[in-house]
């Protein structure tokens, strides 16, 4: 689902050259769930703006979903961002002028999608997480909990191919944790890719595989694609 | 799409309701005041009477001084002399042809309903219905023959007829001017050109006259202009038939002429008439004659004038200081929206997206700020009508029309556009990643 091979971003300013990821390889599955570790600074911010094809990188090479995105223009990223990929982000990060219908009907707007399929998908998604009830509310009119849900139910109204959370549990209470956790394992189970950076063992525990990240390189052996395979989770075990 | 970026420039607007007030108000203040100059400049510069005014032409000769040419910029006289006036109404070249003038007369109303007053009358023949297309309330203009007569006919305007009449049809009734009576034939409707056209020669934005009559009758009444007159020479013999047979000009001449060629044999007509004059001792200077379109007359007279022309250039600048000083307000407001932009981005809008959505708020800003700036216009223009009124006794003159409503809204998306498009450009190339923290 997701490759990188010896990918490299490097910050500059006038003074200094700060290597965010060095020779960055990692291979994802399809279907995978893997949680991303590290301490601050390792890399996993530029990691998952670079996965989310949010920033630029300037070597290596990076497949997602099988294509290059090594070399896409705005429009073109802008187009598989919308399509594949669905972010999570720790402060939830919905429109705070828009209600919860509005909210998850972003990213529907981007694609195009006609009016009918466009309050389909949103009722539905909005019906899985159990907010259906809340489609006029504002954001500042829910819970942290309930709102990290109708940030993962704009996620799930894409039905993207791949998932990236950054620390998706980081503003909720244990027992919200456990149920967003609940949540994305259910959505994993559908066969969606996710990539999750915590810091919380707790969160890294429900993925199926842990990395961790130290000074812009992955530290775990395991985490080294494997081109010759691309076979699913689902297929492998 | 474009509606939901409405939709979205709605909130935005609604969300910080105090700095929109400011942005629309700038943008107010700059429409209206361009507005407002644009539209007295309209008043002036527009077609009095397009529907004809492709046909209308003016006639000038120059029998002016042999010393030095008539003083205006034309270097001719902008007037014919009455003998040169009834001369070339011989031609049957014209489909319609009329000399004028402005007389100044005692119009005297019913016994016992009221005293006699001073009043504008145009002096002319009965081709000046035709040829202007002026609208008949009741009956209709004197015939050809009455000018010969001349017979005691005349026209009121509308206003005069309430003030005689009190609006009735009063034709067949009559009316005492100076020490005659005259017929009516005819009523005008409401007749309000732009600018009194076939008179630019002074206070064109005067309302037409309220009384015309056979200009025939000038010799039995001796009447003399109440407008310009020129002269370079001395009449050859004193009083009133001395005036007739100068070289003082002191009449318009207006044709008809339906095309080119009608024109151009017109203007030979007319080169041979000064042709025969010079062999009589008149039209001293080098043969000239002049059949000027009215536009190209308006334009030549200077009925616009240039300092109007600059004030509208100068408010315009003002609109673009106004919008040029919103565009730090709004790169401030859309800069501090930077991560609901990176959240879009994120969910996939491009930067085209971003650019638009940004673009369309400025547009409805400068929407709303054109239309307030339109009611700002339109107060002002009352306003300035009102003075107009003061000194031409006309409230009409300045008209906020569907053509200035027009302008105004063009000039409002420009002002938004101007204002807007470089905060949007450089927010769209924010880079998304960057306030998205996503560690």
């Amino acid at each position: 689902m997701l490759t990188m091979r010896d990918v490299r971003k490097v910050y500059r300013t006038e003074l200094i050259e700060t290597h965010a990821l060095s020779d960055f390889s990692l291979h994802v599955r399809p279907g995978e769930f893997v949680a991303v570790m590290g301490p601050s600074g390792s890399g996993k911010t530029t990691f998952l703006n670079v996965a989310g094809l949010l920033d630029t990188f300037e070597g290596g090479t990076y497949l997602l979903d099988g294509q290059d995105v090594s070399r896409l223009n705005d429009d073109q990223m802008s187009r598989i961002r919308n399509q594949k990929i669905g972010f999570v982000f720790q402060s939830f990060n919905l429109i705070p002028d828009l209600d919860v219908f509005d909210n998850v009907d972003v990213p529907l707007r981007y694609r195009g999608l006609p009016a009918g399929e466009r309050k389909d998908r949103i009722e539905r998604a909005l019906g899985l997480i159990g907010l259906s009830s809340r489609l006029r509310h504002l954001p500042s009119q829910l819970s942290g909990g309930q709102q990290q849900r109708v940030a993962i139910a704009r996620v799930l109204a894409g039905d993207p191919r791949l998932i990236l959370a950054d620390e998706p549990t980081g503003n909720l209470d244990s027992l919200m944790t456990r149920e967003i956790l609940d949540l994305m394992e259910e959505i994993n189970g559908r066969g969606t890719t996710i990539v999750m950076v915590t810091h919380s063992p707790e969160c890294a525990a429900r993925a199926h595989r842990q990395i961790h990240l130290l000074d812009g390189k992955v530290v775990d052996f395991d985490a080294v694609p494997t081109l010759a395979r691309e076979e699913p989770v689902a297929a492998a075990r | 799409m474009l509606l939901y970026h409405l939709r979205i420039a709605f909130k935005s607007l609604r969300r910080s309701l105090g700095f929109s007030a400011v942005v629309v108000g700038g943008i107010a203040l700059g429409i209206g005041v361009a507005s407002l100059f644009a539209t007295i400049r309209h008043a002036l510069a527009k077609d009095p009477i397009p529907q004809k005014s492709g046909v209308l032409y003016n006639v000038r000769l120059d029998n002016w001084d042999p010393a030095k040419p008539h003083p205006n910029k034309a270097g001719i006289p902008p007037q014919v002399t009455f003998r040169d006036m009834t001369e070339i109404m011989k031609s049957d070249i014209p489909v319609h042809q009329a000399g004028m003038f402005k007389a100044n007369l005692y119009v005297f109303p019913e016994p016992g309903s009221g005293r006699p007053t001073r009043t504008l009358i145009r002096m002319c023949f009965a081709d000046f219905f035709p040829m202007f297309d002026a609208p008949f309330q009741y009956g209709s203009g004197w015939d050809r023959q009455a000018d010969q007569g001349p017979e005691p006919v005349i026209v009121l305007g509308e206003e005069m007829n309430d003030k005689l009449f009190g609006g009735q049809n009063s034709v067949g009734k009559t009316v005492r001017i100076e020490d005659r009576e005259f017929r009516v034939v005819g009523v005008l409707k409401p007749w309000r050109p732009s600018i009194k056209f076939y008179d630019i020669t002074q206070q064109q934005l005067q309302a037409p006259e309220q009384v015309f009559m056979p200009l025939g009758w000038l010799r039995p009444m001796q009447i003399r202009t109440s407008g310009n007159s020129d002269g370079w020479k001395s009449p050859p013999q004193p009083g009133f038939e001395g005036v007739l047979v100068s070289e003082t000009t002191w009449l318009q001449m207006w044709v008809e002429l339906p095309d080119e060629a009608a024109r151009q044999r017109y203007v030979d007509f007319l080169g041979a008439y000064v042709a025969e004059q010079k062999k009589q001792g008149r039209f001293p200077r080098p043969l000239r004659v002049e059949v000027t379109r009215l536009m190209t007359l308006m334009d030549e007279q200077g009925v616009t004038p240039p300092e109007l022309t600059a004030m509208v250039v100068v408010s315009l600048l003002f609109l673009a200081v106004c919008a040029l000083n919103l565009t730090g307000l709004l790169l401030a407001k859309f800069l501090a929206r930077a991560p609901e932009i990176g959240v879009r981005r994120a969910l996939g809008a491009s930067r085209k997206h971003v650019f638009l959505q940004h673009v369309v708020e400025c547009e409805l800003v400068g929407v709303l700020g054109g239309a307030l700036g339109i009611l700002l216009s339109l107060a002002a223009v009352g306003f300035a009508n009102g003075w107009v009124k003061a000194l031409f006794n006309r409230s009409d003159l300045i008209q906020f029309d569907a053509t200035m409503a027009g302008y105004a809204l063009g000039l409002s998306l420009l002002a938004g556009l101007v204002a807007g498009v470089y905060p949007a450009w450089r927010v769209c190339r924010i880079p998304p990643a960057v306030h998205l923290k996503l560690q």
